[in-house]
């Protein structure tokens, strides 16, 4: 297996490129913006059983949020199956430069960073965008994960695995049971092994840490997407803000009116004074664009405090009125979800589970943590307040939500739990 | 010189420096008596190795309160000249070898306990066969909790006489052991894979951590032991009793059975 980058793509549905997994490195951050988590989550930590604890997430700021509309067409949602062509691409760059592993290539991303969605779309991938391949089939999971060896090697036998196939998400195969692991123990095995036609399986970060574990002597080489920087980040939200470059964008501070985007210069030599919220947010997010976008959905504003709005005067005289102009508050006054510290350790077990599994229903939920499902009712409901956990629909599973999900690593990680590599 | 100098060097004693001295060592032992009580407090809302640091810090700061309060002390009570400094250390040292001996012994461990660092707080350690949690060391013993909520004091000077195991050695990684005795006659290989199984889907097992199957012959029958290590120290016992009942069920399930307890009695 070669080193080397897969070749970027320039296309913004895809900010970054894939890389293998084992060269992923975090974002750049400041030692100041570090020094400030660790000592904000300490002190959420020792606060724990002293202050009362808060129920949802509230703002620290009194600003207007942007509308629901609004903030659909200044940050959408990616498009997933432009985004599916696009992962295409890099998939058959990544086997024509050997850093795709046989034909079966894994692509472990963490959660939220649009893997899943988009490798649902493979199989309406116009046949231009297909290559030599054929078409794509999706392999959907069957109903009752708790099988044998047996039961396994017979399900997977029935699966048409010759022509090309897509898992958009290998932690919907297993559950952490001593019955619920035959299914992906075999396709494992059956990829190890060889023979198979052209595959691409998408997987957690946190379902391959655990699997990377549980097989350690193979080696897959998968791929993941490259994380997103502070400059990725700004190009990104300005594409879409500023509606694929038709719109001029402005977007400032709240607190000192400091620049986030446009993130190029001015000219004339007229020089902005830029903020380092884009940075703080790839650090936070750890360049995962999911959870990036959640986190600037949430700290758009309609209009800035009344300090930040009289600075600079005459700043737009100039421009016309095809200027989109909103406003962004600091990390600080945000106060994104948090954990609920508690003694016992049964959150950790079912955050975790939850990460492992990327969703479970409630019943999933109980047999894999061995929580009883009156006791587990108590604390989805406390997570569901706090906004760390929502339901896909009711009476559907449960599933981490983007805004929580940098406080819920950070929890698991200082408390002992398996945390992924992304 | 008949009272090696102490006289002399006691002899600009007055009331206004005891009240002085006596003030400094009030706020030192106050301080004392917060970082004692506090830091373990806070130290148990962390997790992970924060906990451990905090924990560890304790009586580090003891140490430095108690140099510095000397050190603030002796001046206030005394002029610090080197005559009266080998006088007083001289009839110190004197008092100490003949009355206080085994309580310097300790002591003098105390202090190299700090430096070698056999046992911090939150260490689970096991001495003279007394397991426990390291809850505190202080000047003389240190102290640790058994499961049991037993506190055990154990003097520093068992260090220069003692065997002391220590189970996680200062950081948060600590192996558990849940051992099956089985009768002979199965395939060893499944059980070994069933067991490993059994540590990899129990919740509160540390996967990145490595989990192992061991296994020994003795005349009873099958001896298996599995290791792995939990996500939580003190949760250790609660762990072991998962890996055991699992394991329990998961064997039940293919036929496998336990030694009968009076064969398991000739151990």
């Amino acid at each position: 297996m070669t080193e080397e980058p897969v070749e970027k793509t320039d296309c913004p549905c895809l900010p970054g490129a894939l890389i293998p997994f084992d060269q992923w490195k975090a974002p750049e951050t400041s030692v100041r913006r570090s020094l400030k988590d660790a000592f904000r989550h300490a002190l959420a930590q020792i606060r724990a059983g002293v202050a009362p604890e808060a129920g949802a997430f509230e703002s620290l700021d009194s600003l207007p949020e942007l509308s629901r509309s609004k903030l659909q067409t200044l940050a959408p949602q990616p498009d997933y199956p432009k985004l599916a062509g696009a992962l295409l691409r890099s998939l058959e760059d990544a086997r024509s430069d050997g850093n795709a592993y046989q034909n079966v290539t894994f692509l472990v991303a963490a959660p939220f960073s649009g893997i899943r969605s988009a490798l649902g779309f493979f199989p309406e991938l116009e046949p231009a965008k297909i290559g030599v391949h054929g078409p794509w089939s999706v392999i959907v999971p069957p109903e009752n994960l708790l099988v044998d060896d047996q039961g396994a090697r017979e399900w997977w036998g029935r699966q048409d695995l010759s022509t090309p196939w897509v898992i958009p998400e290998l932690a919907d195969f297993w559950l952490r049971h001593l019955s619920g692991l035959a299914l992906i123990r075999e396709l494992l095995r059956r990829v190890a092994a060889g023979g198979l036609g052209p595959g691409v399986i998408g997987c957690s970060s946190w379902c391959w840490q655990f699997w990377s574990a549980y097989f350690q002597d193979v080696h897959f080489a998968p791929l993941t997407p490259e994380p997103l920087d502070a400059a990725g980040i700004g190009a990104w939200f300005e594409f879409h803000a500023s509606q694929a470059g038709q719109r001029t964008v402005i977007v400032r501070m709240t607190d000192d009116g400091h620049y986030v985007l446009p993130m190029a210069e001015q000219g004339e030599g007229k020089k902005r004074k830029h903020s380092r919220y884009l940075r703080d947010l790839a650090s936070a997010a750890r360049g995962n664009p999911g959870v990036a976008l959640a986190i600037w959905q949430r700290s758009l504003r309609a209009r800035p405090e009344e300090e930040a709005q009289s600075e600079d005067p005459g700043q737009g005289v100039a421009e016309s009125t095809k200027v989109t102009r909103f406003w962004v508050v600091p990390f600080d006054q945000l106060g994104l979800p948090i954990v609920p510290q508690t003694q016992g350790d049964n959150i950790g077990l079912v955050l975790h589970a939850l990460l492992l599994h990327d969703g479970l229903n409630a019943s999933s939920l109980a047999l894999v943590t061995g929580i009883p499902e009156g006791e587990l009712s108590f604390i989805l409901a406390r997570l569901a307040r706090s906004e760390l956990i929502e339901q896909q629909a009711a009476g559907e599973g449960w599933m981490v939500t983007a805004l929580g999900y940098p406080s819920i690593r950070r929890h698991l990680d200082s408390w002992g739990f398996p945390v992924d590599m992304l | 010189m008949s009272d090696l100098g102490i006289k002399e060097a006691f002899s600009a004693i007055t009331s206004v420096a005891l009240l002085e001295a006596l003030v400094v060592v009030l706020i030192g032992t106050a301080l004392t008596i917060v970082i004692q009580k506090l830091l373990p407090k806070i130290a148990g809302k962390l997790g992970g190795k924060p906990r451990f640091y905090v924990l560890a810090s304790v009586p580090l700061l003891r140490l430095v309160i108690i140099v510095v309060t000397i050190i603030v002390v002796v001046p206030i009570l005394v002029d610090p000249s080197f005559e009266n400094m080998i006088a007083i250390f001289g009839a110190l040292a004197l008092a100490l070898g003949f009355a206080f001996k085994d309580y310097a012994n300790s002591l003098i461990a105390g202090v190299v306990t700090l430096y070698e660092m056999p046992y911090r707080p939150g260490d689970w350690i096991e001495v003279d066969g007394q397991y426990g949690e390291v809850r505190s060391i202080g000047t003389r013993a240190a102290e640790i909790v058994t499961p049991d909520d037993t506190v055990v004091v154990i003097p520093h000077s068992k260090l220069w006489n003692s065997l002391i195991a220590n189970g996680n050695d200062g950081t948060d990684n600590l192996m558990c052991v849940a051992e099956f005795n089985l009768e002979p006659h199965h395939d060893v290989s499944r059980v070994m894979s069933l067991l490993r199984d059994v540590a990899f889907t129990c919740p509160q097992t540390r996967t990145f951590r490595p989990v192992l199957v061991v296994v020994s012959n003795n005349p009873w029958g099958m001896c298996y032991r599995l290791k792995a290590y939990p996500v939580e120290l003190k949760d250790q016992f609660h762990f072991i009793s998962e890996l055991t009942a699992r394991g329990a069920s998961a064997l039940s399930v293919e036929g496998i059975r336990f030694v009968s307890a009076p064969v398991a009695g000739i151990r």
